[in-house]
């Protein structure tokens, strides 16, 4: 009673009840136990486990300190994957960016529709999952699959997709530009149709052209929502897991090695935790400095309209 | 939708000019009949829909006509028995019912305590209110790879290894949807809030019997988004269930696909049972799901 009455003067506010204060009490006491016990001890954890070599079904784990770091920095396997995580990331940001402008530059003026349109291009991301995943294995099967058909069709040579060292990547990229683009391109379409007509008015006015609207006034003025949608689709690709797990499995030769990947297999199949926690860490550092770099451009964004 | 677009307003604009430049007038013309957005867009549109046509129709092909070359887009002879044999070797009744359950839990869950706590942030002054929103948002940026192995080390020494608690546990709230209810919770105006108390209204009462009905559009929405991302969920399912009886569509789908690499016919019967929940729901609210997407690139 003591103690409930304490806090209750730690979060007294001016104005505020007794009843809203119970309220307040009973709301956020969950969320902040839930957050401290399942987001922040594990996180924390995580970089605990990484210092010692962690198995599971082990009563007794050592501590070593930087060790499994060093190790994993060293293995040929993982600086694959993480170069691997970059050139998918980077790669089918760039690649998605492009088209979701293109497909949103084309898509903005249609009206009637218009719904349509956009229903059709979302349809690969509402649905990208391992159902999805699976076709596309099927599409790409080196035989027998819908592209290698067409290919024979057309009298071409047969492309192994997902078995050759030079494709499975770039099949993979493939695949996840088609679940993404759709998505970026509704929130570009939303950006252009939040640019004033008076900009159009004023470079009509000065004999501006197609090209050079789109060049001076449209692309700078939708920057900002260019370089938010670059950079989300960058951190949502790097921890990428299920396009790997069901098409390649990190193969041929970790071809198609990820940094997800590895974790899972060292974490789960090896059950070398202490390891995979490591991973896990160079994954969060990269993902984090995305992240600040974010937080940075759109600081200077609102600075500089101001 | 009463108010003109941009390029609306902006051939107004050029109509009226006397003097245009022909390459102007040329780009105009074809924005304006869309001839070529149309024909970029209608290539384009193939494209995205046509692993779903490849899919349904693989699906209802005899096992010969799946392999046949040239291949045909439309099943010549159109069969159920990839869907029978489906049914026969994966315990489909079983996926659904328990990926329909662990979706609808999960999803009924966080809404309700993003709701509750979106309304908090934005309703309620209270001290450390802001620093507490930020360290919510903030885990937002922890990708799962990071803390699912101390996770799954937690769950496993609690005894919930194999367990729906589990599966459940992680997501019984979202920072995601705390902030978008919180956005929303912003145009509801305060005084309806405030009038109900002044008629001595709980606070329970006010939450359940005001704010969850006015934040019907949000909830939609939310909703939508939620049930996609608990459908699709893989790799916490993955982890986590190890007793196939409790496997959810995607783990069920993927370990059958492990085992059966060349049975194309059946798999595609399987993605195709898999997907069709996600396309129903989706053309079901695909208004609120296109507006939610196109409001989270706004600031």
């Amino acid at each position: 009673m003591q103690a409930s009455n304490r806090l209750r003067s730690i979060f007294r506010v001016k104005g505020l009840r007794k009843a809203e204060l119970n309220f307040i009490l009973i709301t956020i006491i969950p969320a902040v136990i839930f957050y401290a016990v399942l987001r922040y001890y594990p996180l924390a954890t995580s970089f605990y486990m990484s210092l010692h070599d962690w198995q599971l079904m082990r009563d007794h784990q050592f501590f070593i300190g930087l060790k499994n770091y060093f190790t994993i920095l060293s293995d040929r396997t993982f600086l694959r994957a993480i170069q691997n995580t970059v050139l998918f990331a980077f790669t089918t940001s760039i690649i998605t960016t492009i088209l979701g402008l293109l497909v949103a530059i084309t898509m903005n003026p249609i009206r009637r529709g218009g719904s349509v349109v956009r229903l059709i291009y979302f349809l690969p991301n509402i649905t990208a999952g391992v159902g999805i995943f699976v076709v596309w294995r099927w599409l790409y099967h080196p035989q027998i699959g819908f592209f290698n058909q067409i290919l024979r069709l057309i009298g071409e040579q047969r492309i192994n997709f997902l078995g050759s060292p030079q494709w499975a990547l770039k099949s993979i990229i493939i695949m996840a530009v088609w679940g993404a683009v759709g998505y970026y391109a509704i929130i570009l379409v939303a950006a252009l149709r939040n640019i004033p007509a008076m900009y159009y008015e004023a470079a009509i006015v000065d004999g501006g052209n197609g090209f050079q609207i789109a060049r001076y006034i449209t692309i700078p003025l939708i920057s900002p929502v260019l370089t938010f949608v670059f950079i989300t689709s960058l951190i949502g690709s790097f921890n990428v897991f299920m396009p790997v797990y069901i098409l390649t499995r990190g193969g041929p030769l970790d071809s198609t090695q990820v940094i997800a990947y590895q974790i899972y297999v060292y974490a789960f199949q090896r059950l070398w935790m202490g390891m995979a926690s490591a991973m896990a860490f160079v994954l969060f550092v990269m993902v984090m400095t995305l992240t600040v770099v974010q937080l940075r451009l759109r600081k200077s964004d609102e600075e500089s309209l101001a | 939708m009463g108010i003109k677009t941009n390029s609306e307003k902006f051939f107004s604009v050029v109509r009226s000019r006397s003097v245009v430049k022909p390459g102007l007038k040329l780009w105009i013309w074809l924005s304006k009949a869309n001839i070529l957005g149309w024909f970029l867009l209608l290539i384009g549109g193939v494209m995205m829909v046509f692993p779903f046509i490849w899919m349904i129709s693989t699906s209802f092909k005899p096992a010969p006509e799946t392999v046949a070359f040239p291949p045909t887009i439309l099943p010549k002879q159109w069969t159920w028995s990839n869907y029978l044999d489906a049914f026969n070797r994966i315990d489909i009744p079983r996926l659904y019912l328990n990926t329909a359950f662990i979706t609808i839990v999960r999803l009924i869950i966080t809404l309700y305590t993003s709701l509750l706590l979106g309304y908090v942030f934005a309703k309620f002054q209270f001290w450390g209110r802001n620093v507490l929103f930020i360290i919510i948002l903030a885990t937002m940026i922890i990708p799962f790879e990071v803390y699912m192995i101390p996770l799954y080390v937690m769950m496993v020494d609690f005894k919930l290894g194999n367990t729906y608690m589990a599966l459940a546990l992680p997501t019984l709230f979202s920072a995601y949807c705390i902030f978008m209810v919180r956005q929303f919770m912003y145009s509801i105006p305060s005084e309806l809030v405030d009038a109900a108390r002044i008629d001595g209204a709980g606070e329970f009462t006010i939450f359940h019997q005001i704010v969850i009905p006015l934040a019907q559009p949000v909830m939609v929405t939310l909703g939508a988004f939620l049930f996609m991302w608990n459908w699709h969920d893989f790799l916490w399912p993955l982890i986590i269930l190890t007793d196939s009886t409790k496997y959810v569509f995607s783990v069920g789908l993927a370990t059958f696909l492990g085992e059966n690499l060349n049975s194309y016919g059946v798999l595609m019967a399987g993605s195709t049972l898999a997907t069709l929940p996600i396309l129903i729901v989706f053309l079901t609210l695909q208004k609120y799901v296109i507006g939610g997407i196109a409001l989270s690139g706004m600031k």
